[in-house]
């Protein structure tokens, strides 16, 4: 995938999601469902895999960023009932503040130790929204009085191109001079200094546009579904199919991230007749591929052998 | 009297954290590894014990030695199968192997979460208590299954600090946490080092496991909970410090009783949260940390 | 691209302490446009470190460094870079995932984060550059694919893209053919006649004595000496230093020693790869029960390299033997176990543990009883450990840590002794010591012993035969006697 350049996978990209905005032509309003949240978790996968396959940072509560988003977008809605779009707008914002304040610590320190800062965070979070629950519902979950579309057409179209968008720019952004940067910082960090660059500044830059992403993402699906919940949108099981999706696409393509959400859903939905079951069998499939596979769908369709 | 009440249950409660938290501060030590399927170990433990009861009508002490033999064979099952083939992968690059090993131990506990659920549901479960029956300590009315529970987490802290300072096996053990190579150099083999550590997390998870099964009760959703505990109480200590590590443990296990009591029982787990926040901030290394 | 005629490193009082260890002691140096200065000195010597400090990559206790009259000591190192400092490290470090292309570039890109299209004129200046050191017709390659002269050679591109007026170089010709080593100093020479500042590291004088204008000589952190290249290695403390005084011999005759079926230990026709670069080529030695042998060379040559082979540590083609039985296959626990036993140069030591308890752990295989006997003959080897044996290694000086290193090994009741460079950054007092200990071990047992030094004086009167190891290769073998006439001068 290396070969091809940015301009090519792009055109070629457009031509798959033209084609895929014409699917509710011929299939059911149920799969249109399942593909709008499969969108949204492409796209926070892809958010993910910015953090982690080019700033080299591993995010272990990704659930963070996109709860703060939800929560705040759905909070404003219920409280004020402002229009969707400033709600989705504030919303974005406060995750990446959320965003701000967690880089903050997390790069200060090294290796695992950021991955727990990270997994503490979505702890705190959750804490926090069923300690709130007059503001938040608490685990219950949230109901928000306005949803974007009662259609499924209209939903699924505005969850396509809005994840073809963010994955435009996100893939631009990975292809780009920042791109080549950041891939440093997370490769070697005293190299990249030694070079002129500040990794901080550009690892905090990363972690800013992955929140917003993720943030906006959230709050979108908040007024797709109606609602918002810690089980659908916090919890930590949530982060490990995120990071699960990013790493079953392939680390590092931004891209592969989508097919990794797209692949985690449809097998969900394949495994559905096992009824509870199902699960395990999903976190057993990742667990397979993490372990033989360690590059990914992607990694194997592009015949990639080495450590990338 | 709240004071005693809160002394006592703070006690019974940091004796089984430091107990759990010994052994994944053990396998850090040692193996590098921190151990994300920490919880779902202990719980599968105390399911097991709780089985042996419910299904096959085994008493207390059958239940416990169940679940202790299921901790040390899920435990060495981790180490072999999850662990290892990740540390040994040509695929992946040596940086990475960590966050692999992370990612994939957080997905292995959850599958054996998800297994738990579906086998059992996630109703709570307790198991018979070894020791029944209730003391009164400075006017405080408490199970004796409490003191019971104290009892036996230092017990098995003693044995392992025996077993790790006394005995020669215990000594390598040490020596290897401290400088792998030097042990190699010494002829001995690591890989047979690795397996006793695990062989021996298994164990206190299953102990820990048991214990915290009679004294409150699991459900397949203290995994999580007692996971985030156990890397919250080392990080505390330092990774790295066993001694930080008990320290640790005493000082969440009384904030969170605390928080219990007096303030609400649903926001136990809080305060032990801010403080590992605030370490994080300000002094990252932990309180003996070495690493 | 023009250089500004006042390109200028000036060094002052420069101090690093890590723990208690001093690195860098009130270092002070000056390099001015079109000159080169070479740093040299052995490993320890803290000539590294002087280069991090200078660079930002680690951060002075105390001390000025100035960069063109700007004060930079205590930056970031981002920041001293973009001041026109610029750094060749001793290992290459591409990024992996990325093409030859790629890393060049982005030494030519800015710190801005709102790039999001190249100049175009980068694309081009990535060209020029891959011509100038020759790396045009990879340009397209990742560097895994690439052997070892070209990932030298993206550094070297990386450098002169960052077109700094200070340039830091860190052993420039470690694993390189003469063939590279040439082209690469006619690229130096050509960056310093651009009027830049050099400072060019390294631990032989003899290798950069043609491209340097002076030459700084350091011990333990600090400055022995400064003067022309010649100056330098006439230096009565240089010499002193590096290669100790005068040598004397006591070899026993190689006939002298009955081996049972083979010689004790075999090494024939070893090579050994670290990445791409050749660590080990062909090399053959060999070692009877109960002599001792000396392979001798300086930094980098390979010694630690040969010494972790033969212990189990890397991979080889080749054959290793032991009393004839090949030793491939045996986990290196196995080969200690079976009585090779190694003292590696970094010591190894359990820091936390007792002097006691360290020796303890050395007599692992032993019976308590067998163990008690070893420790009580070691304390009377070493009769400072006894003194000391309930402290924590970590807290013993440098020259005790090495005798509890022996005695460990000891511990092991081995058959042959590794030794892999025990003097190393200890004072001359200590090696006294140690040298008598040497030689009681040599009188009183039978046991085989391979020592790796650089310090001369030191190895010859231990050694029974001495091999030269010199870039991978065994250059030279024979009594150590001879030595002295034959190889021993070209030695500085």
């Amino acid at each position: 995938m290396r070969s091809f350049s940015t301009a090519r996978v792009l055109l070629f990209a457009l031509g798959v999601i033209v084609l895929a905005s014409f699917l509710p032509l011929g299939v059911s309003g149920y799969i249109l469902g399942l593909l709008t949240i499969a969108y949204y978790f492409g796209v926070f996968a892809m958010s993910w895999d910015l953090l982690f396959g080019f700033a080299g940072e591993v995010n272990f509560g990704p659930t963070f960023l996109i709860g703060t988003g939800a929560y705040a977008a759905g909070i404003l809605d219920n409280l004020y009932q402002l229009p969707i779009w400033i709600c989705l707008v504030a919303g974005a914002l406060a995750a990446v503040i959320g965003g701000v304040v967690l880089a903050l610590p997390a790069l200060k320190v090294r290796g695992p130790y950021f991955g727990l800062t990270t997994l503490v965070a979505v702890l705190m979070l959750q804490n926090f929204i069923v300690v709130a629950a007059g503001l938040t519902g608490g685990e219950i979950g949230l109901v928000v009085p306005d949803v974007i579309s009662v259609s499924d057409t209209t939903n699924y179209e505005i969850a396509l191109w809005f994840m073809a968008i963010s994955g435009a720019i996100l893939f631009s952004l990975s292809r780009s001079p920042v791109g080549l940067i950041l891939q440093a910082s997370g490769q070697d960090a005293v190299q990249a200094g030694a070079l002129g660059f500040n990794v901080t500044k550009h690892k905090l830059a990363a972690f800013i546009i992955s929140a917003f992403f993720s943030g906006l993402a959230g709050a979108l699906m908040v007024f797709y579904l109606g609602t918002a919940s810690v089980g659908t949108l916090v919890d930590i099981t949530v982060g490990v199919q995120i990071i699960i999706a990013a790493v079953l696409g392939g680390r590092r393509t931004i891209l592969g991230a989508v097919l990794g959400a797209i692949f985690l859903i449809a097998m969900s939905e394949a495994l559905r007749p096992l009824g509870d079951l199902s699960n395990f069998v999903v976190f057993a499939i990742a667990l397979i591929v993490v372990l033989l596979f360690p590059n990914g769908l992607l990694g194997l369709l592009t015949g990639t052998k080495e450590n990338i | 009297m709240l004071f005693w009440q809160i002394l006592i249950d703070g006690f019974a409660i940091s004796s089984l954290y430091a107990l759990g938290a010994t052994g994944f501060a053990l396998i850090f030590g040692v193996s590098g590894v921190l151990n994300l399927s920490h919880g779902a170990l202990m719980v599968a433990a105390v399911v097991a014990a709780w089985a042996a009861g419910a299904h096959l009508h085994a008493g207390p002490y059958a239940g416990a030695a169940l679940g202790v033999a299921i901790g040390f064979s899920t435990s060495l099952l981790t180490y072999f199968v999850i662990v290892r083939p990740l540390q040994h992968s040509r695929k992946i690059r040596e940086e990475e192997k960590e966050i692999f090993i992370l990612t994939a131990t957080l997905l292995w506990g959850i599958m054996i979460q998800e297994l738990i659920a579906y086998l059992y549901t996630n109703n709570a479960k307790t198991v018979a208590p070894i020791v029944e029956g209730v003391v009164w300590i400075v006017g405080v009315r408490t199970p004796s299954n409490e003191i019971f529970t104290a009892v036996v987490c230092w017990l098995v802290i003693g044995l392992l600090w025996l077993l790790v300072n006394r005995t020669r096996a215990g000594k390598a053990v040490l020596a290897a946490s401290m400088n792998p190579r030097g042990v190699t150099l010494l002829g001995i083999e690591l890989s047979q080092v690795y397996i006793a550590v695990w062989a021996i997390y298994g164990v206190l998870v299953g102990i820990a496991g048991v214990l915290l099964g009679m004294f409150l009760g699991v459900s397949s959703y203290s995994v999580g909970p007692l996971t985030a505990s156990a890397f919250a109480i080392v990080v505390l200590g330092g990774l790295g410090s066993v001694s930080g590590a008990l320290i640790a443990a005493y000082v969440v296990g009384y904030l969170e009783t605390m928080t219990a009591y007096l303030i609400s029982p649903a926001y136990r787990t809080i305060p032990a949260l801010l403080l590992v926040v605030a370490v994080m901030y300000v002094r990252p290394r932990g309180l003996l940390g070495r690493r | 691209m023009s250089m500004a005629a006042g390109a200028h490193l000036e060094v002052k009082g420069l101090t690093k302490r890590f723990g208690g260890l001093v690195a860098v002691k009130e270092m002070a140096l000056s390099v001015r446009a079109g000159e080169i200065l070479g740093l040299i000195g052995p490993n320890g010597s803290g000539k590294s470190t002087v280069m991090k400090l200078i660079m930002g990559i680690e951060r002075p206790d105390a001390g000025s460094v100035r960069i063109n009259g700007v004060e930079v000591a205590g930056w970031p190192s981002h920041k001293i870079a973009r001041m026109g400092a610029g750094i060749v490290f001793q290992h290459s470090r591409p990024l992996h995932r990325q093409t030859v292309f790629e890393n060049i570039k982005l030494a030519l890109l800015p710190d801005k984060l709102t790039r999001l299209f190249a100049d175009p004129e980068i694309d081009e200046r990535v060209r020029a550059i891959a011509a100038r050191v020759g790396l045009s017709a990879v340009l397209d390659r990742r560097p895994a694919t690439l052997p070892f002269a070209d990932l030298r050679k993206i550094e070297i591109a990386k450098a002169i893209a960052r077109d700094p007026q200070v340039l830091l170089i860190d052993e420039p010709f470690a694993g390189l053919t003469s063939k590279d080593t040439a082209a690469f100093s006619e690229l130096i020479c050509e960056l310093r006649d651009d009027g830049r500042a050099v400072l060019l590291v390294d631990h032989n004088v003899k290798s950069v004595a043609r491209l340097v204008d002076r030459v700084l000589a350091m011990y333990v952190g600090e400055c022995i000496a400064e003067g022309t290249a010649d100056e330098v290695m006439r230096n009565e403390t240089v010499r002193r230093v590096y290669l100790g005084g005068s040598i004397e011999t006591a070899a026993r005759p190689e006939s002298s020693f009955r081996d049972s079926i083979a010689p004790f230990l075999a090494v024939e026709n070893v090579s050994v790869h670290y990445g791409k670069a050749q660590a080990l080529e062909n090399v053959s030695i060999h070692v009877h029960a109960g002599e001792f042998v000396s392979v001798v060379g300086l930094n980098g040559a390979g010694k630690t390299t040969l010494f972790n082979t033969v212990s189990g540590f890397l991979p080889y083609s080749g054959d290793i033997r032991r009393e004839g039985a090949s030793l491939r296959g045996l986990t290196a626990a196995t080969i200690a176990r079976n009585g090779i036993v190694q003292c590696p140069e970094g010591r190894e030591l359990f820091t936390d543990m007792t002097v006691r308890e360290n020796l303890d752990l050395g007599g692992h295989h032993l019976s308590p009883a067998e163990c008690a006997n070893q420790i009580g003959w070691l304390f009377d080897l070493f009769p400072i450990l006894h003194d000391r044996q309930k402290q924590a290694a970590g807290t013993l000086s440098g020259g005790e840590q090495q005798m509890l290193t022996i005695a460990r090994a000891l511990m092991m009741k081995p058959k042959l002794l590794i030794l892999d460079e025990p003097t190393l950054g200890l004072a001359p007092v200590i090696l006294e010591q140690l040298s008598k200990a040497l030689e009681r071990l040599r009188q009183t047992s039978a046991i085989s012993v391979l020592l790796g030094e650089q310090n001369v004086t030191f190895a010859l009167p231990h050694a029974d035969r001495v091999y030269v190891l010199e870039h991978a290769r065994i250059v030279w073998e024979g009594e150590p006697a001879r030595f002295a006439a034959e190889a021993g001068t070209g030695y500085l």
